[in-house]
């Protein structure tokens, strides 16, 4: 009765005394948390500092900065430049290679498909790894469940033995089994959380850059038909 | 393009490292709430034990009273004989010494009084001696006696005054008891009244609703009267409903248990303790009230 009543039930007491499949399941969950904790901060940083250079691009960009300007910062700071600043410069390149050329349309194709080309890399580039946060979200429930389930499965198992069956003799073993879905939601909640929040920033961004594609070979257009 | 893969391959992300740090923070945090923050042991009451005794202390309490008083009562009486039986015995041994042969005789006189001086025969003077110093080891006793009884007297006060305390203690403990007691059962039955108080009510707030429903049949003859048996679930809804005594009037008869189905969630005490009491409801409705 007393060993019942005191019994220690700290977190690292059931960890530890749970069963080495249970084990497994945390020590996977524990991994993937971390894991896709990391993506969730790194995307957060990669996509606001893309947000950010492409605020910064526009504003340029439509104040009515000189083209050849342009295409001239862009290239000499290829390493700090945004995407849409990236997009720019490869459609400006293709254009300036063959304006002389006497097809117009030809050109402007070219240009449109360098221009295509970067956008779908930098596109690429911001929705890497959020794959990962959609399929933790969806995944490591499931993982968190069997893991749960599979120390209930046990703990019913061991009650079979006893002839007097009491809710303390299953207790201990159904909350060391709940604590494994208990860090699969741990895990699962903030990845789609920020899943959703990124895709939706991914999407806004792409709008802007065909936006942003289709004016600029609007404008090149015409300074080509000058 | 290889410019190209170049670029791409020393695309610096921000915050690369410092995203593993603060992920590796939010692991950390949670943990040690989840290990630190969470009450994770079980508590066993401790108030049910306070409870349990808090009436053996009073009981526990008195006793050491009556101890404590009598100790110090107690040296009072034993210091001042003694003092007075030191001071007798010295003149007592005193005069006994100058004759020496006598002196092992006195100590058996001590021993057995009233027969030895009949018996010895002794010169005259010494006889004399001799009954001088009974006499005054007799009053010397006699003292001795009148301070042991007055011992006695005091110690058979104390223990009265000991008794009568414990009698009223014992006395005004039994009053609190019943006291207690008698709170108790006026409580009791004050709850008791409060819960017949309750079903008398929902009886009749049943009787007026079933009343409510029944479609009269017109121009019955007298008050005929009805009465029927209903099983109730708990919630209000009607499990069973059984004629016990027709009234004579199929029509009415049947308004009624018509008129029971009707006010199907009958309405009953929010407390399920009470539903006991109307499980089995015996609903009588007279014609005319």
């Amino acid at each position: 009765m007393n060993t019942t009543v005191t019994q220690d039930l700290s977190l690292l007491y059931l960890i530890s005394s749970a069963s080495l499949p249970v084990q497994l399941v945390m020590g996977l969950l524990l991994f993937i948390s971390f894991i896709s904790w990391w993506f969730i901060f790194r995307k957060l940083f990669v996509i606001r500092r893309a947000i950010k250079q492409c605020d910064e691009f526009e504003e340029i960009f439509w104040r009515g900065a000189d083209l050849n300007t342009l295409y001239q910062r862009a290239a000499n700071a290829r390493h700090s430049t945004g995407s849409m600043e990236r997009i720019f410069e490869a459609g400006f390149r293709e254009f300036a290679k063959h304006q002389s050329d006497a097809d117009i349309s030809a050109v402007m194709d070219g240009t449109r498909r360098a221009m295509r080309a970067t956008y779908q890399r930098e596109m690429d580039k911001l929705e890497s790894h959020l794959s990962f946060l959609a399929t933790v979200g969806s995944v490591s429930p499931y993982i968190g469940l069997f893991g749960t389930v599979w120390g209930i499965m046990n703990s019913f198992r061991s009650l079979a033995n006893v002839t007097q069956a009491t809710i303390s003799h299953v207790a201990p073993g159904i909350a060391e089994a709940l604590i494994a879905t208990a860090m699969g939601l741990f895990a699962a909640i903030p990845a789609v959380i920020a899943y959703n929040r990124y895709a939706s920033d991914v999407d806004q961004l792409a709008t802007r850059f065909e936006s942003f594609m289709d004016e600029l070979s609007n404008v090149l257009q015409r300074r080509a038909a000058e | 393009m290889s410019a190209m893969v170049l670029r791409n391959s020393s695309y610096d992300e921000p915050g690369y490292f410092l995203a593993g740090v603060l992920a590796i923070l939010i692991h950390v945090f949670f943990v040690a709430f989840m290990v630190f923050g969470l009450d994770w042991k079980t508590q066993p009451p401790e108030g049910m034990i306070v409870d349990l005794w808090s009436d053996l202390p009073q009981q526990a309490e008195p006793s050491p009273p009556i101890p404590q008083k009598m100790e110090p009562s107690k040296p009072t009486p034993t210091p001042t004989p003694r003092p007075i039986q030191a001071e007798p015995l010295p003149p007592r041994i005193k005069p006994s010494s100058p004759p020496p042969p006598t002196k092992p005789e006195i100590a058996r006189e001590a021993e057995t009084e009233k027969l030895k001086p009949v018996k010895e025969e002794l010169p005259i003077q010494e006889v004399k001696k001799e009954r001088e110093k009974e006499r005054e080891k007799e009053k010397e006793r006699e003292k001795e006696r009148e301070k042991e009884k007055e011992k006695e007297r005091e110690k058979e006060r104390e223990k009265v005054e000991a008794e009568r305390l414990q009698r009223e203690q014992a006395l005004q403990q039994k009053r609190e008891q019943e006291a207690l007691t008698q709170q108790r059962e006026a409580r009791q039955a004050a709850a008791q009244a409060r819960m017949a108080n309750e079903v008398d009510k929902y009886k009749a707030m049943i009787l007026a609703k079933i009343r409510s429903r029944i479609i009269m049949p017109p121009d019955l003859p007298g008050n005929p009267t009805v009465e029927y048996r209903v099983t109730l679930l708990p919630g209000g809804d009607i499990l069973e409903v059984s004629l016990r005594k027709s009234s004579g009037f199929a029509v009415f008869d049947s308004a009624v248990e018509r008129a029971i189905f009707l006010s199907k969630p009958l309405p009953l005490p929010p407390d399920p303790a009470l539903f006991s009491q109307f499980r089995n409801l015996s609903i009588t409705v007279h014609y005319r009230e």
